[in-house]
């Protein structure tokens, strides 16, 4: 397989150039400085009662955000070169998508079919939305085949 | 022993009691999730075949949302947990 990720046995590894690496240097960054934009990682499975939110909350504490630290010292490893099962895929994968969506809420993307209505090519943050969406996707595919 | 009561009494239920409900977990559209990730999603954390997750996954994207769990409240809100964990946008509805 030539795509971004290469696969032998149960391991895998991100085979992307130095410059994409780098590029991905920054995602954890971005999410550190922009943060939960619009709050659209702020997920509560109670939007509409505020009791049964807090005694959510109450329930999970920091879980969630303990399991996106997991996620991203994985992430770092897979940067690293440093070859992976799938969960060490998965959890790079996660913040990938994290990073989308934190980068969606700072570029105003709220509807379906923005992909046809932008020029992907106008705004650096969107050419990366749309790239790490591309990356995205070939992880989806190659931990598919696993599944 | 002992004897039978004469009269039997409706026990009091708590009809606020939370674990004595159902609870559905619903996934909602957004416009950043890859459609092939939420299948992906779907598939790994509930175990749904390709055409089934699929098939929940363009329910989403066309009529906003789909049901794509349900159980009592803890599972209910455990598999919100890792729904949220994977970035997707879910919430519980009472049944």
């Amino acid at each position: 397989m030539s795509g971004p990720f290469a696969v032998s046995g149960d391991q895998i590894t991100l085979a992307v150039g130095d410059d994409e690496r780098n590029v991905l240097r920054n995602v954890p960054a971005l999410l550190e400085i922009g943060g939960d934009a619009e709050g659209r990682l702020a997920f509560t499975p109670h939007p509409n009662d505020e009791d049964a939110a807090a005694k959510y909350r109450d329930l999970i504490g920091d879980d969630l955000a303990q399991m996106r630290r997991v996620d991203r010292a994985a992430f770092e490893r897979v940067l690293d070169g440093e070859s992976g099962p799938p969960e060490t895929i998965e959890a790079f994968m996660r913040v990938i998508g994290e990073a989308r969506i934190v980068l969606a809420g700072r570029l105003g993307i709220e509807d379906d079919g923005w992909e046809s209505e932008m020029d992907m090519r106008s705004d650096p943050e969107l050419a990366l939305l749309g790239w790490l969406g591309y990356l995205q996707d070939a992880a989806v595919e190659t931990l598919s085949e696993l599944l | 022993m002992t004897i039978a009561p004469d009269r039997v009494d409706q026990p009091d239920v708590d009809e606020d009691h939370e674990t004595a409900r159902s609870w559905q977990v619903v996934v909602w559209n957004d416009p950043v999730n890859l459609m092939s990730y939420v299948v992906w999603v779907l598939r790994k954390l509930f175990g749904h075949s390709k055409e089934k997750a699929t098939r929940l996954m363009l329910q989403v994207h066309h009529e906003g949302r789909a049901i794509v769990s349900s159980g009592p409240l803890e599972k209910a809100e455990l598999d919100c947990h890792r729904l949220h964990h994977h970035g997707l946008w879910a919430t519980l509805e009472q049944t």
